[in-house]
């Protein structure tokens, strides 16, 4: 948050500056046949970083409700060793 | 009685006859505690994404199972004890508007959206017009 305040967006200080870029969107609302499953480790895979960290919403796009799931399933699957805790190097 | 799904890892270096014993003591176990196995599938042996019990592979087991709830504390219980299962997840099913009838058909899965993938080729005018 520090971060913000100390550098206001560029949209902020210029109302005519408008960045481009697509709009996100879930994929499981757009998909209804999609299933978040843990034992779907490679669907998982697109919505955690490459240190095994779980992506926050604003980075996927993915729906709070959606977020949700996904959470509880990448946590199973990491369980069961299907999708790793941490990424050593 | 609900239904669950129970997935657990199993020791890869257990031999074809200790696997089959361990499966019908699972069996049995389930059907002393009221319960009832709906299917059991083997995943095969899979590469972990990291050691358990310093393994590196483990065989998977997917089941589905309908029962008390009592039933569950002591599958947990007896798995835990059991030194050949590696890791174990059991997931009521309830929520997930999921019945008995889907489990059981989900054995062959129907794929329609095979060939519907269009490949508009575009012909090639090549002639001049006049």
């Amino acid at each position: 948050m520090a971060m913000q305040s100390s550098r206001p967006p560029r949209s902020q200080s210029n109302p005519r500056y408008r960045p481009y870029y697509k709009r996100k969107t879930c994929r499981f609302c757009e998909d209804k046949k999609l299933k978040i499953d843990y034992k779907e480790p490679n669907l998982l895979r697109d919505f955690i970083s490459d240190r095994g960290k779980i992506l926050p919403r604003r980075i996927t796009g993915t729906c709070a409700r959606h977020q949700k799931v996904l959470a509880l399933e990448i946590k199973r699957a990491r369980i069961m060793a299907l999708l790793p805790f941490t990424v050593h190097d | 009685m609900s239904l669950y799904e129970l997935m657990f890892i199993l020791n890869p270096d257990l031999g074809d006859e200790e696997r089959e014993r361990f499966l019908s003591r699972f069996q049995a176990l389930i059907e002393k505690n009221k319960g009832e196995v709906l299917k059991i599938e083997d995943r095969g042996i899979r590469t972990l994404t990291y050691k358990i019990q310093k393994k590196s592979k483990g065989r998977y087991f997917l089941t589905y199972l309908e029962g008390p709830g009592t039933m569950i504390s002591e599958i947990e219980r007896n798995l835990r004890i059991d030194e050949n299962v590696m890791r174990f997840v059991i997931i009521n099913l309830d929520e997930q508007q999921i019945t008995r009838d889907d489990i059981c058909q989900v054995e062959q899965p129907v794929t329609e959206e095979a060939g519907q993938d269009q490949t508009t080729e575009e012909v090639p005018h090549g002639h001049a017009e006049q």
